[in-house]
C-alpha cells in the first residue's frame, strides 16, 4: 500500500491544515480530532529551497537538500529535495520516502523530484 | 490596571567562550557581579534563564541550583526555557513580578553551557525546538531555515551575499572592542567573499549562507537585576528604567506562514514594546537585534520598525547600522561576534543596552545614548520577546 502523508480539513470551516493542530486556526470552533485526513497532493511549486553541509549526526550523507513546496491545492509543506538543479518557482512531484534513521526508528516524509 | 515603573540597578556579564566550570556557575557568576554593582544581596526572586541543561548538560532545575550556590536561599527561584528567546522571556517576567507589586528586587540570570557537545550535536539541540513532524525529521535545522529564508529574502528585496558579508565584517570587528566577547579575530570583505580564498575560509553551511554568517556556538552567562523606584533610588547607578515589553508568537511550522518572508512576530513584540514605554523606533539611540543569522539583523531591523520593509540593507550600506552611525546595530558585536549562549543571549543583550545608557561602554560607547531596544528572536521567528530601555538621570 502507498504511504501517504495527510493534511487536515476542518469539519466545521473546511480549512485545511498541515501539519495537524488540535484547534483550527481558522474558525477556532472544532472541538478535538474534528478534522477530516485529507491526502496531500503530489505536484506543486518549489517556493524556496537550500544544500544544507552541517548535518545532524545521524545523517550519514555529505549534504542534503531541503526546500519548501506550495502544493497544487495551495497548501505549503518542508520536505527534502533530490533535484540537481533546484530553481525557485519550478515544477515538482512529491514522494513519500524514509527521510530520517533514527536508532531503529524509520521516519516517513515528503522527497520532492524534479516533476 | 496600573503598573509599577521598573528599573534596572544591576548587571554582569561572562566571558562568552569556552568555558570549564559548571551551568549553575555559569548562571551565579554574573549573578555575583550584578549584585557587586548593585551593592545589594536582597533579592526577593530568581529568575533563571536556560535551555538546554537539561539535555546538554544533564542538568535540570537549574533555578533550585542556582538559588543555592549563591546562598540566596529562601528566595523564590524558576527557571524560564522559551528557546533561544529564554532570556527576553526571563527579564519580561522579572519585570512583570516587579510592575505587579509582588517582588521589590527580582535578579533575572541567563546561562548556557553549549561547548559541552561537539557544534553539530549543539546544533541539532537546538533543531529540537522545529516542528516535529513537518521540520524536525526531514533533517531541518536553523541554519537551513535562515537560508531558505534568505534565498526568498534576496529574490524579493535584492538583499546580496554582500549585504550578508557587510553585516558579518561589522559585527564581529565590533567584537573586537568587547572583552567579553567570544570572536575576537578580525575579518574583512576580501577575506570571506572576494579572494580566491574565500570559498575555503568561508564555505556554505547551508547554501546561501556561509559559515560566516552564523554565530558561533558558546557557553556563557549573563544578568540584570530589577527593582522598583523605591528600591532603585538607594542604589548609586544612572538610573535605567525598564520602559516597555512585548512579546508574539506566530506559526510552528515556517512553512505555514501566508509570506515566509513576513516576520510578523518581529513586528507584534517591538511595537508592543514601543506601546507600552510611550515611545517609538525613532527615539531610539541604541539597538540590539537578534543576529543569530547575518539576514536576521537586516529583517528585524526593518520589522522592528527602524527601517521600512525591503530598505534594511540599503540602511546598511550607507553606514547607518554601525558604531557612529544614525543607528547603531549590535556594537557589541551582537550574537554574531559576541557569541549565543541560548538562555544567556536575551539577558546579554539588555546588559549591553544598560551598559550603553549609563555611558559606561568604553570604546564602543554610542555617545548620548538615551533609549536602547532589544529583540530576542526565538524559535525561527515563533515567539519573539522584545525590550525597551530608558536612561531617567
Amino acid at each position: 500500500m502507498p504511504r501517504e502523508i495527510y493534511a487536515y480539513k476542518c469539519k466545521k470551516c473546511g480549512h485545511v491544515h498541515y501539519p495537524y493542530r488540535m484547534v483550527c486556526r481558522n474558525c477556532g470552533k472544532n472541538e478535538h480530532n474534528e478534522f477530516e485526513p485529507v491526502p496531500l497532493p503530489k505536484t506543486g511549486k518549489l517556493l524556496t529551497f537550500t544544500t544544507l553541509y552541517s548535518l545532524p549526526p545521524d545523517f550519514e550523507v555529505p549534504s542534503l537538500g531541503l526546500a519548501i513546496v506550495a502544493l497544487e491545492n495551495g497548501i505549503t509543506v518542508t520536505g527534502q529535495h533530490r533535484i540537481d538543479e533546484p530553481e525557485t518557482g519550478m515544477a515538482v512531484s512529491v514522494e513519500v520516502e524514509i527521510v530520517r534513521r533514527d536508532g531503529y526508528d524509520e521516519h516517513y516524509g515528503m522527497v520532492f523530484y524534479k516533476a | 490596571m496600573t503598573v509599577r515603573d521598573v528599573y534596572v540597578i544591576g548587571v554582569g556579564i561572562t566571558s562568552f567562550t569556552r568555558l570549564e566550570y559548571p551551568l549553575s556557575e555559569i548562571a551565579a557568576y554574573p549573578a555575583m557581579m550584578a549584585m557587586k554593582d548593585a551593592g545589594t544581596r536582597d533579592i526577593d526572586h530568581l529568575y533563571v534563564a536556560n535551555m538546554g541543561g537539561g539535555r546538554v548538560n544533564h542538568q535540570t532545575g537549574l533555578a533550585s541550583a542556582v538559588v543555592d550556590t549563591l546562598s540566596l536561599t529562601p528566595a523564590g527561584a524558576e527557571t524560564i526555557e522559551n528557546g533561544p528567546a529564554s532570556g527576553g522571556s526571563a527579564v519580561k517576567t522579572g519585570y512583570m513580578a516587579v510592575a505587579s507589586g509582588l517582588h521589590d528586587t527580582v535578579m533575572v540570570t541567563g546561562a548556557e553551557r553549549m561547548r559541552e557537545v561537539n557544534n553539530l550535536e549543539a546544533t541539532d539541540f537546538v533543531a529540537t525546538l522545529t516542528h516535529p513532524l513537518a521540520e524536525h525529521i526531514y533533517g531541518v535545522t536553523l541554519p537551513s531555515l535562515a537560508a531558505m529564508f534568505t534565498r526568498l529574502y534576496m529574490e524579493k528585496y535584492g538583499v546580496t551575499e554582500r549585504h550578508l558579508a557587510m553585516v558579518a565584517v561589522k559585527n564581529q570587528n565590533a567584537a573586537l572592542r568587547n572583552e567579553f566577547a567570544h570572536l575576537q579575530q578580525e575579518i574583512s570583505i576580501d577575506g570571506i567573499l572576494d579572494s580566491p580564498e574565500a570559498m575555503t575560509n568561508n564555505p556554505y553551511v547551508a547554501e546561501l549562507l556561509r559559515f560566516f554568517d552564523c554565530c558561533p556556538v558558546s557557553d556563557g552567562g549573563a544578568c540584570v537585576i530589577l527593582a522598583s523606584e523605591e528600591v532603585a533610588g538607594k542604589v548609586d547607578r544612572p538610573l535605567v528604567r525598564l520602559a516597555g515589553v512585548g512579546q508574539a508568537s506566530d506559526t510552528h511550522a515556517v512553512h505555514e506562514r501566508e509570506d515566509p518572508t513576513d516576520l510578523l512576530a518581529v513586528r507584534r513584540a517591538a511595537a508592543m514594546a514601543f506601546e507600552r514605554a510611550g515611545l517609538t523606533p525613532a527615539d531610539v539611540d541604541v539597538a540590539e537585534l537578534h543576529d543569530a543569522f547575518t539576514i536576521l539583523e537586516i529583517v528585524e531591523s526593518e520589522e522592528c520598525g527602524f527601517f521600512p520593509k525591503g530598505e534594511g540593507h540599503l540602511a546598511l550600506e550607507r553606514g547607518e547600522t554601525a558604531l557612529g552611525g544614525k543607528l547603531p546595530i549590535n556594537v557589541s558585536g551582537g550574537l554574531k561576534g559576541r557569541g549565543h549562549p541560548v538562555g544567556a543571549t536575551g539577558v546579554a543583550q539588555a546588559y549591553e543596552i544598560v551598559h550603553q545608557l549609563r555611558g559606561e561602554a568604553g570604546e564602543r560607547q554610542v555617545d548620548g545614548a538615551r533609549v536602547g531596544f532589544t529583540c530576542n528572536f526565538g524559535g525561527f521567528g515563533n515567539n519573539v520577546v522584545c525590550l525597551v530601555f530608558k536612561r531617567e538621570n
